[in-house]
């Protein structure tokens, strides 16, 4: 027993040392490489990842990108987290890319950004938002932190669109009974509101008619605030939202509401802020319309060559180029900033398919590993560029556009 | 063989055993130094973050020790956490004072102990049954707290609030004294051998006197202050809270009590050192599998391999000719 309790006070003494050592310490950021001519690819760059989401196709094709494309092009070596459930695995994460020497972050996760940015920021670690953006309240507080590069992604406005556009294109053919999956409503996750907005005001503009008395995007994200983001079916002037399901809780009694919604006779088309593909698809009669927020896969294009879906909004996976090249920029001593020297924030849109054609050409350019719709040369034309630039870049997002930029 | 060689024999065996989780734990820490060595990590700061992601575990498995040396189990403390970090947030947000955002979660991670183990003495059930009960019931309440408190789907404390304390230096303070305390009241007060006697045969303890129920109602109580103060740094930490909150320190607290050779059956040989060692040990290796660029998956498939190995040893051990001494 003796031994046993030296062997432990002698861990402690070890453990108590090297915490000193641990206390002391400082950290180097930053980088001292400079070559305006293209990245630097003489010395690998370590790039942490935070996401939150390790298990969906959205996520896989995001992360096939970087490890099977980027990752084989440029002298970079991308660590990704666990699935982070909350801001302190999130900080947890940061730490473990700090310890591992990552000169930069990339980050999917939205527990808590500022702190993340906070984190990053103290300890001289460059920090990027992928697919997202700040609030604006966010971006004012940290445009101007040194190690925080930016974000691209769809804006709160183009989630809205998204959203609108989708129940606009079946309020153009003349449906008029939706069922709505409202995803991450509940939880008060922004993109979810926002795209469940878009589609309540489509309703309400072809109805003429409100919902919980709002019709337009102020009005109305504030009604499902005022709500505490739980939606209920309503009927809207000429329109009607016959049902209404949200959350992730994969129980019976969620597959069960998901069920009695799709299998309701009148409802004529299903749409789904995000997930409808795993929400919808195996529920959806014949002769319903299904249209979904997601992105490319096989597994989507297969279900629009099928008829299951006929709308798609997706992301594609190559849109988190241009912020992985942001960042290497930064981390080789060329970082991207406004005119008015601040981190950038641009906005990025969906590419979207209404037919199995269309969604099937999206996929096959989404998942090339050797030419991906953002490919190395487009993306080293970037590589300490202006902030023009890569505005401009990064606004022509449609599948049309990004073909004519490869030329 | 006579009885005093076999008396030495299994002395010998025994000691083994029980220097196993220890020397363990060098050979994880020995494994790390060497990796961070060849793959330049940078050393200073794994060690920070080492405390920092093990303190929280270490405290409040340090408590739960003596919950498991009665034999008995809890498994709704990592969500007693979250509940008494979220009523100590939004006690901070209402007064503005940290002390108070202290003692409210210790407050209510004890008061949530006594619930659970003076349930289980009025209605004379084991007491892993009302922790399997309140584990929904926190599990509902952390919905309804942060419904109530009306602001999205997170509870806050202004980062510059605990940024004064979010440091290795005063986890570090808060643990050791935590630790000194159960210590004194495990190795050095009755307190810790009663609780071992009952883990061990709570039919010779009755007999003697020892009233089960009042030992159970005072491991709930110091689990409790584990679980309180668990809550306090996992704010200091990161100070936005939301239903994940602590969502893995339940069944970190398990492993962790199981990785440094607790024996899941309680009794005398239990020891109260184990849950810092367990915390601290699955950390490590936790940062092994991250410098070797393990792919999640595959890093929880070998630490379920490790705790199945873990747990054949400590059963292994007790599979002795003679009584523990």
């Amino acid at each position: 027993m003796k031994t046993l309790k030296r062997l432990t006070a002698l861990l402690l003494v070890v453990v108590m040392v090297f915490s000193l050592a641990a206390c002391g310490s400082k950290e180097s950021g930053g980088n001292d490489s400079a070559q305006t001519s293209g990245p630097d690819d003489s010395q690998n760059v370590k790039i942490g990842v935070l996401v939150s989401d390790v298990t969906s196709a959205e996520a896989l094709a995001f992360r096939a990108y970087y490890e099977e494309y980027i990752q084989e092009q440029y002298n970079v070596t991308f660590m990704y987290s666990d699935e982070l459930a909350d801001a302190a695995a999130e900080a947890s994460a940061i730490d473990n890319f700090i310890a591992n020497n990552c000169k930069a972050i990339i980050s999917f996760a939205s527990a808590d950004r500022p702190a993340q940015i906070e984190q990053c920021e103290q300890n001289g670690v460059y920090y990027a938002v992928a697919t997202g953006t700040l609030t604006e309240e966010q971006y004012e507080q940290y445009k101007g932190y040194e190690h925080y590069v930016g974000a691209i992604g769809p804006d709160l406005y183009t989630e809205y669109m998204a959203g609108y556009n989708m129940a606009k294109y079946y309020l153009d053919q003349g449906y008029t009974k939706f069922g709505m999956f409202g995803g991450a409503t509940p939880y008060y996750t922004e993109m979810h509101i926002y795209r469940a907005a878009g589609m309540l005001v489509a309703m309400c503009e072809a109805g003429n008619g409100t919902y919980m008395g709002a019709n337009d995007m102020g009005s109305m994200i504030g009604a499902i605030y005022g709500a505490g983001c739980q939606l209920e079916p309503a009927v809207i002037g000429d329109v009607e939202l016959v049902g209404y399901v949200a959350g992730y809780d994969f129980d019976d009694a969620w597959f069960g509401k998901l069920a009695a919604v799709a299998n309701d006779p009148s409802v004529e088309v299903l749409l789904a802020v995000g997930s409808g593909q795993t929400a919808f698809a195996g529920f959806k009669q014949a002769n319903q319309k299904l249209g979904d927020i997601d992105c490319y896969t096989a597994d989507s294009v297969a279900l629009m060559e099928s008829g299951t879906l006929d709308y798609l909004a997706g992301k594609f996976s190559a849109s988190i180029g241009p912020v992985f090249i942001a960042v290497l920029s930064a981390v080789q001593g060329h970082p991207i900033r406004t005119e008015e020297g601040n981190a950038f924030a641009i906005s990025q849109g969906y590419w979207v398919a209404t037919s199995a054609e269309q969604a099937k050409e999206y996929f096959e350019v989404d998942s090339s590993k050797t030419e991906p719709a953002y490919t190395r040369a487009m993306l080293d034309t970037l590589y300490g560029a202006s902030y023009s630039d890569l505005e401009a870049f990064v606004q022509k997002y449609s599948f049309e556009e990004i073909k004519e930029l490869a030329k | 063989m006579g009885n005093d060689t076999l008396i030495r024999k299994e002395n010998r065996k025994a000691a083994l055993f029980r220097l196993a989780p220890v020397m363990g734990l060098v050979f994880l820490f020995a494994v790390f130094l060497i990796l961070a060595i060849i793959k330049d990590i940078n050393i200073p700061y794994s060690f920070k973050n080492i405390i920092n992601q093990s303190v929280v575990v270490v405290v409040a498995a340090t408590g739960a020790v003596f919950i498991y040396t009665l034999g008995s189990f809890d498994i709704s403390l990592g969500a007693s956490l979250c509940v008494s970090a979220l009523i100590g947030a939004m006690a901070y947000n209402v007064t503005g004072s940290v002390l108070v955002m202290l003692l409210v979660c210790v407050g209510v991670a004890v008061g949530i102990s006594l619930v659970s183990s003076v349930l289980a003495s009025v209605f004379n059930l084991p007491v892993f049954v009302t922790t399997i009960a309140m584990l929904s019931l926190l599990s509902a309440l952390v919905l309804v707290l942060i419904g109530a408190n009306g602001t999205g789907d997170v509870i806050q404390v202004p980062a510059a609030a605990v940024r004064g304390i979010n440091n290795v230096w005063f986890k570090l303070i808060v643990m050791v004294l935590y630790l000194a305390f159960c210590i004194f009241l495990f190795d050095f007060m009755k307190l810790g051998r009663k609780e071992k006697f009952q883990g061990g045969n709570p039919v010779c303890a009755k007999l003697t006197g020892l009233n089960g129920k009042k030992l159970a109602i005072a491991a709930f109580a110091i689990a409790g202050i584990g679980v309180g103060l668990g809550a306090f740094l996992t704010i200091t930490y990161a100070p936005t809270l939301s239903r994940n909150t602590a969502s893995s320190v339940g069944m970190d607290i398990i492993i962790s009590i199981v990785f440094g050779g607790m024996p899941v059956s309680g009794g005398a040989r239990s020891k109260i050192y184990s849950a810092a060692i367990g915390a601290v040990s699955m950390t490590l290796l936790n940062q092994i599998m991250l410098t070797l660029s393990l792919d999640s998956g595959v890093g929880q498939m070998v630490k379920a391999m490790i705790f199945i190995l873990v747990v054949y040893i400590s059963m292994s051990n007790h599979k002795g000719n003679i009584l523990p001494r």
